[in-house]
């Protein structure tokens, strides 16, 4: 509850500039707002919502956490995927080999940081460079086509205008998260390990092994990321994951997480991805140069991250 | 006699080259306190660190109840009835109070293996503890990180408390305390050990020890240098134990 109500002013500002956000588009250019554009920006934020949830438990567990690693496990884990099918894998466990992979590589990261006590940015920048290098190398960066059918619909549909991924997978996940966090001992200790490590290790938390987990857990979500990439645009592409990164990170500090871990929470995550995508979306429709889609997206960090500071001060 | 409640022999702790502790020996008995006493940097936390399972002692053996034990962790100490409150608190501002006292062991609803919390439990719970404590900490579910140091501490003791422990460890509880908390605490580890708890100590005060122990050791560069009764022992003693202006202790420096 308490933890509810620390949030809500970053929920708070995240509402009130999307208001702003839309009210600006309503001017310059109203033929924008549809509902088929609600629908595209759902679509969209589907993939950056899976990344950032697991971004966001990486960050929020502390220990200098980070996980740079996500864009470069979404284009690996679709790329894999694809070639393990085109090489005989029965089609109906594409979703399952994205999943596996995805993990697989989440507890890669996981091990670098907990066993060899490698910091997690660079553990994680090596791992980047490593899985979005390979899936370019293994495919010589040619798009992987032949997704099965059978997941196309699932991938490009929608129910009363929010596609399909989102309302099926991506919201279900941060109910989830939200429940686990605030609700379970796990979610205490995810928080408690994130505040203070230290003390958090004096009353018996398994502090390496939940750490190793919750990258593993990073890991899975980049891995439904490829799926629903794959359900969506019917192949793997190599590059599917460029920039997911850096948008996961805006999207997760933009929500109200600690970059110093143990504060935040999973809601300000999912309103600041959809005002992340509301606004590229609008910039690209109202054809504005991408070098000033990143400066605009870069000036709304800073200006929740001073905004953050300041209530954090005053409290 | 009866066997003491726990039992170090030669505890030792390096830390690299510095020998922080050094072939300790030391008893605590159910039902009484125990002070320790040393200057700074002397290894009494380091002592209780390895008491507490935080620290592997790098020589030497624990006993309890005449069984040896070996702890790899905190919650080891704790399963076996030791309460430790750190000198460092070990609490986790963002959590709130009843959260800090349930940390790592929470009252829990499991369903399908998920351990939901059961909140009202731990805050009736909290708010008994606070209320038997005299704690002035009104709501159980405000964030630790506006507590006062005061009421910290009592957090952290309301966390040795639920555990009902057999042994309590407390590194310099009332450091931070003014004179009216001081005396709640003082009066809260009489009671433990009246209640048959054996209770140790880490405290500068003199004053304090004299009022509440029932023994004292004196720690100095890592060694016990001395362990007195109470009404065999007066406080000029014990601060000349502390300084090594006792001449027992001038002998141990010299013999190094
Ligand atoms: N984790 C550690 N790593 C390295 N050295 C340590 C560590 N913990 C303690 N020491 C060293 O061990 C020695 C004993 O420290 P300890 O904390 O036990 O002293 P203390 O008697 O509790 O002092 P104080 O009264 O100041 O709390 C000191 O020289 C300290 O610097
Ligand atoms: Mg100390």
């Amino acid at each position: 509850m308490t933890a509810r109500l620390r949030q809500s002013p970053t929920l708070a500002i995240l509402a009130g500039l999307w208001v702003l956000l839309v009210a600006g588009i309503a001017l310059l250019s109203p033929g924008i707002l549809t509902a088929s554009t609600l629908t595209t920006i759902l679509q969209f934020s589907s993939i950056l919502a899976l990344v950032s949830l697991g971004q966001a438990l990486v960050i929020l567990a502390g220990g200098a956490g980070i996980d740079l690693s996500v864009g470069g496990i979404v284009s690996l884990a679709s790329v894999l995927a694809m070639m393990a099918v085109s090489a005989g894998l029965p089609a109906t466990l594409l979703p399952l080999a994205c999943l596996g992979i995805g993990l697989a590589l989440g507890l890669g990261n996981g091990l670098l940081v907990t066993r060899l006590r490698i910091l997690p940015l660079i553990a994680t920048l090596a791992t980047f460079y490593v899985f979005s290098g390979s899936a370019v190398a293994l495919t010589g960066g040619a798009a992987q086509s032949g997704v099965p059918a059978a997941f196309t619909p699932w991938g490009r549909g929608a129910l009363a205008g929010i596609p399909l991924p989102f309302l099926t997978l991506a919201l279900p996940l941060f109910l989830v998260a939200g429940v686990v966090i605030s609700a379970t001992s796990w979610g205490r200790w995810l928080v408690a390990m994130g505040d203070n490590e230290r003390s958090a290790r004096l009353v018996g938390i398994p502090v390496d092994r939940a750490r190793l987990i919750v990258y593993g857990l990073s890991g899975l979500a980049s891995g439904a990321a490829a799926f629903v990439s794959l359900a969506w645009l019917g192949s793997a592409r190599p590059n599917i994951g460029q920039n997911l990164e850096l948008t996961s990170l805006t999207a997760v500090l933009l929500g109200g997480v600690s970059i110093f871990g143990g504060r935040g929470g999973v809601a300000g995550v999912l309103a600041a991805v959809l005002l992340l995508v509301t606004l590229q979306t609008a910039l690209l429709r109202l054809n504005i140069n991408t070098v000033w889609q990143v400066g605009i997206v870069g000036a709304l960090l800073v200006a929740v991250l001073v905004a953050d500071a300041l209530t954090t001060r005053r409290r | 006699m009866p066997t003491p409640l726990l039992e170090a022999r030669g505890l030792t702790k390096r830390f690299g080259a510095l020998t922080a502790l050094s072939g300790v020996d030391l008893d605590v008995n159910a039902g009484e306190v125990l002070a320790l006493l040393g200057d700074n940097g002397a290894g009494k936390s380091t002592f209780i660190k390895v008491l507490a399972g935080a620290h592997a002692p790098t020589e030497g053996t624990l006993t309890i109840g005449g069984t040896p034990v070996a702890f790899a962790s905190p919650q080891d100490a704790a399963n076996v009835g030791i309460a430790t409150i750190f000198q460092e608190l070990a609490l986790s501002e963002n959590l709130s109070i009843a959260e800090n006292v349930f940390l790592g062991r929470e009252i829990v609803r499991r369903v399908a293996g998920v351990p939901f919390l059961r909140r009202r439990e731990m805050k009736d719970v909290v708010g008994r503890l606070l209320d038997e404590l005299d704690a002035h900490i009104s709501d159980p579910d405000a964030p630790v990180g506006s507590l006062s140091g005061g009421q910290r501490q009592a957090v952290a003791i309301c966390r040795a408390l639920y555990l009902d422990a057999r042994l309590v460890i407390m590194d310099e509880p009332t450091a931070a305390l003014a004179v009216a908390e001081t005396r709640k605490v003082l009066d809260l580890t009489r009671r433990l050990a009246d209640r048959g708890c054996a209770v140790l100590l880490i405290s500068h005060n003199i004053a304090d020890v004299f009022e509440v122990s029932d023994r004292m050791a004196v720690f100095r560069r890592g060694r016990k240098v001395a362990e007195r009764r109470r009404d065999a022992t007066d406080p000029e003693e014990i601060v000349s134990l502390i300084t090594g202006a006792h001449p027992d202790v001038r002998a141990l420096d010299k013999q190094q």
